[in-house]
C-alpha cells in the first residue's frame, strides 16, 4: 500500500469513522481503524460490533493494500500536521509498520494486519428502500431522543423502523414517553419492521446532511443487520446490528380522546419551561402546566422546590376544559426543543392522562408524555 | 403520618386551663400583632413523664413518691424520673439512687420500662403533629413546635397550646407543661416555669422582662462553672447579665460571652428543626449460624426484599435505590448500592437488584448478616406508558397485603419462602443503633421474620 492524500480529507474521514471505534474493545483490533485502498481512494473503517462506519476519501494510490492502525494514535498524528492543505504520504512497510511523511514531518507506526479486522457487510446489495437524507435526518432528530438509555428493557433502547409501501414509520419510547413519525420514502418496499439501536441512529443523524440526495437503506438478507449507504462526495456506509424482540404495541397506549387542547408557540413555551426546570426539586423535576381555566388566556408554567419557585405565563389558544398537569421537566424540555415546528397542539385529558404533543401544521408526528402524579 | 383531625371540642375543660399567666404587659390580641417576630414557638414538656405513666397505670401509686430508675435504693444507678411527690423530698433526675433512697426512705422504686415509655412518647408526638408538621422532638418527653401558619385552623398559639394540653390529657391521661414564645429559648424556659400542668405565654417584645428576674442558671450555656464566674461579676439574675456591657463578657468568656448577652435579651435564632423526611426503609437479619449456602442466602434476600416492599407499599412510597449490606464471619461489612431501573414498591425488582449487588460480595464467604435497604424514597410517581403488567402485579400485591393485614402475615407466603426453615430467630444486628421508633403501631410488624429498622424520628436517617 502506497498513497498520497490531503491532510484535510484524511482528518475528516478519521473523525467520521472514529465515532465507531470501541473505547473499551473486546478485541484489540477494534481499537484500530482499517485502511484499504479502493476506487482510487482510501477507505477507512471502524467498528465496535454494534455499528460499523466506512468512509471513502479520495487519494492518489500508487500501490494497493490494506492495514489497521490504532485509531487514537493515527488520528492524533494526522491532526498534529499543521496545514490542512498539506499532503500526506502513507506507505506500508514490512512487519505491519506504516511510514507517514508530510513535509518535514515523519512517523513510523506499528499496525495490525487487515485480515484481523472483522468483516463489515458491504453496500453492494440492492437497496430495500431509499429516503431523502434531509427528511430522514429531521425524523431521527425528532424521534431518537425518546428512546430509553438504560438497558432494563433492551428493546426500548432501539427505534422501531417500519416500512409500509412508500412510507417509513419511526417510533421510540422509554417507559414514560413515546415519539412517532411517518415520512415518505423514495422507493416502495415490502412491509417489514426492524428495531435499530438509538445509538446507531444518533450516528446516522450526524452523517446525514441537509440535502435531498437519498440515503439507501439495505436490510441484510440475514435480517440481523441494516446498512445505510450515503453516496456522493461524502461516501459513507453505516452498518448497524438490529435489536431482537417485539417492540411494544404503542398504538394501544396512544390516547384517543382529549378534553383540553392548547395551541401554543413552541419557543415561547420552551422559554417558560426552562427557568421553571431550574427551580424544580432535583430528585423529582416536576413542572406543572396550568392550562386554560378561569381568568387565564393561556398556559401558566410553575415549579416549586427548596430552591425557590417560578411562574411564567404563555399565550395559547385553549379549547375545552381547564386542567393542570405535572410533567418531568426533562421530558417536557426535550419534546419542545427537538421537534421542528412553530406551534404545538397539546392535547390533555386531566392530570393523570398522557399529554399528546403534535405539530400544529398537521404533519405526521406524535409525542406522548406520561404525567407525574402529584399530591395536590 | 398524622391525619386524624384534632378534637373539635372547645378547649377549656382540660387541665392547665386554670392558669395561663401572661408575663409583662397584659397580652390580649394586640400583643400578638406586635411588630417583630410573632410568638409561635411552643415547647411541650411532659410532667415527670416516666413516673406519671406508672402512676396512671397503677392507681395505687398515685399521690405517692415514685422513683423510676434501676433496681432500688441499693442499686448503683441513677434516678430517671421522680414523681412530684418524691421531688418534695429533694429527689431529682440523675441523682444516684442511693441518695434518693436516703432522702426519701418511703419512696417506691420502679425499673425503667423503656418500651412502654417509647409507645407513650409516640402517642404524644402524634398528637403534636396534628397541629403542625413543624415538630422537633428533643427527647422522649419534650418537643418544640412552630405553629406559624396553623392559626387559621386552630386559633392563636395560646389556644393551640391549650388544645394540645387538653388532647394529651384526654388521650393519654398525662399532663404537659407548655411554654409559648418567639424563640425556642423563651418557650423552653416558659414551659419549665410553672410545672406541672403549666402554660406560660411570653408575648413578643416581653422576652427580656420575662427573663430578668430568673436566675442566670436558667439560661442555656450557663452551667455551674459559668454561673460561678458570673457571680464573681455580680451577676445573679438574667436581668443582671443583660445590663452588663457585652465587651466585658466577651473579654471574660470569648464568643460564648456574646451569645450569653443575646440570650439574656431573649434572642435565640435557632429555628424549629423539622425532622427530615424518611430517607430509607431497611430490613436486616443475622443468621443463627454463619452460612455460605447460596439457596439460604438468596431466600433470605428475597424475604428481606419482601419485607421492605411491604413497608414501602404500606407507606405509599416507592424507592429509587437499593442498598445491600453483607457481613461475613470475620465481621467484615460491605455495603453496595445501585439505582433501580425505575422507582418501585414491589419485591421482585428490589430482590433482583439486591441479589446482583450481594452476589459478588458473598462469593466464597461464610455470611453472618444480610441487609436490604431501599432509599431515594422521594422518587416521583411518574406514570408509565407500558405499565399494565406492573399494574396487574401491583393489584395482586395489594390484595395480598390486605389479606395479611386482616388475617396476619402468614396468610400469604411467597412459595419460595414457604416452610423453608428460614434462619430464626432473626435478631437485630447487635452493632446497629437501636432505632426502633415506629411510624405505625407494632401490630403490623412482620414478626418474627425480620426486625424493622425505622429511621429515628429525631435523626431521620439511618446508617446504611
Amino acid at each position: 500500500m502506497k498513497l498520497t492524500i490531503l491532510q484535510e480529507n484524511l482528518a475528516h474521514g478519521l473523525s467520521v469513522v472514529g465515532r465507531a471505534v470501541s473505547s473499551k474493545a473486546a478485541l484489540p483490533v477494534l481499537s484500530n481503524v482499517l485502511l484499504r485502498t479502493k476506487d482510487a481512494g482510501l477507505e477507512l473503517t471502524a467498528t465496535n460490533l454494534e455499528i460499523g462506519i466506512t468512509h471513502w476519501v479520495p487519494a492518489k494510490v500508487d500501490e494497493d493494500g490494506s492495514i489497521t492502525l490504532p485509531a487514537d494514535l493515527f488520528s492524533g498524528i494526522v491532526a498534529s500536521i499543521p496545514m490542512k492543505s498539506a499532503t500526506i504520504e502513507l506507505e506500508l512497510l514490512p512487519d505491519d509498520r506504516v511510514h507517514l511523511v508530510s513535509g518535514r514531518f515523519e512517523t513510523h507506526m506499528k499496525g495490525m494486519a487487515a485480515d484481523e479486522f472483522p468483516q463489515i457487510p458491504s453496500a453492494g446489495e440492492r437497496p430495500t428502500t431509499r429516503v431523502s437524507q434531509k427528511v430522514l435526518r429531521q425524523a431521527l432528530g425528532e424521534v431518537t431522543f425518546a428512546a430509553a438509555s438504560e438497558e432494563a428493557r433492551p428493546i426500548l433502547t432501539g427505534v422501531l423502523t417500519r416500512l409500509e409501501g412508500d412510507r417509513m414509520t419511526l417510533a421510540a419510547a422509554d417507559n414514560y414517553r413515546i415519539a412517532i413519525t411517518t415520512i415518505p420514502t423514495l422507493a416502495p418496499a415490502e412491509d417489514t419492521s426492524i428495531v435499530v439501536p438509538a445509538r446507531s441512529y444518533a450516528e446516522l443523524e450526524r452523517i446525514l446532511t441537509d440535502v435531498d440526495d437519498p440515503v439507501d437503506v439495505i436490510l441484510a438478507p440475514s435480517r440481523n443487520q441494516v446498512v445505510f449507504h450515503v453516496d456522493g462526495p461524502d461516501r459513507t456506509v453505516l452498518v448497524s446490528r438490529l435489536i431482537d424482540g417485539q417492540f411494544p404495541n404503542y398504538q394501544q397506549v396512544l390516547p384517543k380522546e382529549h378534553t383540553t387542547r392548547a395551541v401554543v408557540d413552541r419557543e415561547e413555551l420552551l422559554r417558560a419551561v426552562r427557568p421553571a426546570a431550574l427551580l424544580t426539586q432535583k430528585t423529582t423535576k416536576i413542572v406543572k402546566l396550568h392550562v386554560g381555566g378561569e381568568g387565564t388566556a393561556g398556559i401558566s408554567v410553575t415549579a416549586v422546590s427548596d430552591l425557590g419557585d417560578h411562574q411564567s405565563e404563555v399565550d395559547a389558544t385553549i379549547e375545552g376544559d381547564g386542567t393542570t398537569i405535572a410533567f418531568n421537566a426533562d421530558y417536557l424540555t426535550q419534546v419542545l426543543q427537538n421537534v421542528a415546528t412553530t406551534e404545538f397542539d397539546i392535547d390533555l385529558a386531566g392530570p393523570l392522562s398522557p399529554g399528546v404533543f403534535r405539530p400544529h401544521d398537521g404533519r405526521e408526528y406524535t409525542h406522548v408524555v406520561m404525567p407525574v402524579r402529584t399530591a395536590s | 403520618m398524622s391525619g386524624t383531625p384534632p378534637p373539635t371540642r372547645r378547649p377549656g375543660r382540660g387541665p392547665g386551663d386554670a392558669r395561663a399567666p401572661r408575663i409583662g404587659t397584659p397580652g390580649g390580641p394586640g400583643a400578638s400583632r406586635a411588630p417583630g417576630t410573632p410568638a409561635t414557638i411552643l415547647h411541650v414538656d411532659l410532667d415527670a413523664f416516666f413516673a406519671a405513666v406508672e402512676q396512671r397505670d397503677r392507681p395505687e401509686l398515685r399521690g405517692k413518691p415514685v422513683i423510676v430508675g434501676g433496681g432500688g435504693p441499693d442499686d448503683r444507678g441513677v434516678v430517671s424520673t421522680a414523681s412530684y411527690e418524691a421531688r418534695k423530698f429533694g429527689v431529682r433526675s440523675a441523682m444516684p439512687l442511693r441518695t434518693a433512697g436516703r432522702l426519701c426512705p418511703d419512696g417506691i422504686f420502679l425499673p425503667v420500662d423503656g418500651t412502654k415509655y417509647q409507645a407513650e412518647s409516640r402517642r404524644v408526638m402524634t398528637i403534636l403533629r396534628r397541629f403542625t408538621s413543624r415538630v422537633e422532638q428533643v427527647s422522649i418527653d419534650e418537643a418544640f413546635l412552630d405553629v406559624a401558619g396553623s392559626e387559621a385552623l386552630f386559633g392563636p398559639p395560646e389556644q393551640i397550646a391549650r388544645r394540645i394540653k387538653a388532647a394529651i390529657h384526654d388521650e393519654t391521661g398525662l399532663t404537659a407543661s407548655v411554654g409559648v414564645g418567639t424563640s425556642k429559648l423563651i418557650a423552653k424556659i416558659g414551659s419549665d416555669l410553672r410545672k406541672p400542668d403549666g402554660l406560660v405565654v411570653v408575648p413578643p417584645g416581653e422576652e427580656a422582662a420575662f427573663l430578668a428576674p430568673l436566675p442566670v442558671s436558667r439560661l442555656w450555656g450557663v452551667g455551674p462553672a459559668t454561673a460561678t464566674a458570673l457571680a464573681e461579676l455580680g451577676v445573679a439574675t438574667i436581668g443582671d447579665l443583660a445590663v452588663l456591657p457585652p465587651d466585658a463578657l466577651t473579654r471574660r468568656f470569648g464568643k460564648h460571652g456574646a451569645d450569653l448577652v443575646e440570650r439574656a435579651h431573649g434572642i435565640d435564632r435557632d429555628p424549629v428543626h423539622e425532622p427530615d423526611a424518611m430517607k430509607s426503609v431497611g430490613h436486616e437479619t443475622t443468621f443463627d449460624h454463619d452460612t455460605s449456602d447460596p439457596e439460604v442466602l438468596e431466600r433470605t434476600l428475597l424475604g428481606l426484599s419482601d419485607g421492605v416492599a411491604w413497608r414501602l407499599r404500606g407507606m405509599g412510597i416507592r424507592a429509587g435505590t437499593v442498598v445491600v449490606k453483607v457481613r461475613d464471619s470475620g465481621f467484615r461489612t460491605v455495603t453496595r448500592q445501585a439505582p433501580l431501573p425505575e422507582p418501585t414498591d414491589l419485591a421482585e425488582p428490589i430482590y433482583q437488584a439486591a441479589l446482583a449487588l450481594a452476589r459478588p460480595e458473598m462469593r466464597g464467604k461464610r455470611i453472618r448478616l444480610l441487609g436490604v435497604t431501599a432509599t431515594h424514597l422521594d422518587a416521583p410517581d411518574q406514570l408509565g406508558l407500558f405499565s399494565a403488567d406492573e399494574d396487574r402485579r401491583h393489584r395482586a400485591m395489594e390484595a395480598a397485603d390486605a389479606l395479611k393485614r386482616k388475617f396476619g402475615d402468614r396468610t400469604i407466603v411467597r412459595a419460595r419462602l414457604l416452610d423453608k426453615g428460614l434462619p430464626a430467630p432473626f435478631e437485630r444486628d447487635p452493632s446497629s443503633p437501636l432505632a426502633r421508633r415506629g411510624v405505625d403501631e407494632a401490630s403490623d410488624e412482620p414478626e418474627p421474620v425480620t426486625r424493622e429498622r425505622e429511621p429515628d424520628a429525631d435523626a431521620g436517617t439511618e446508617d446504611v
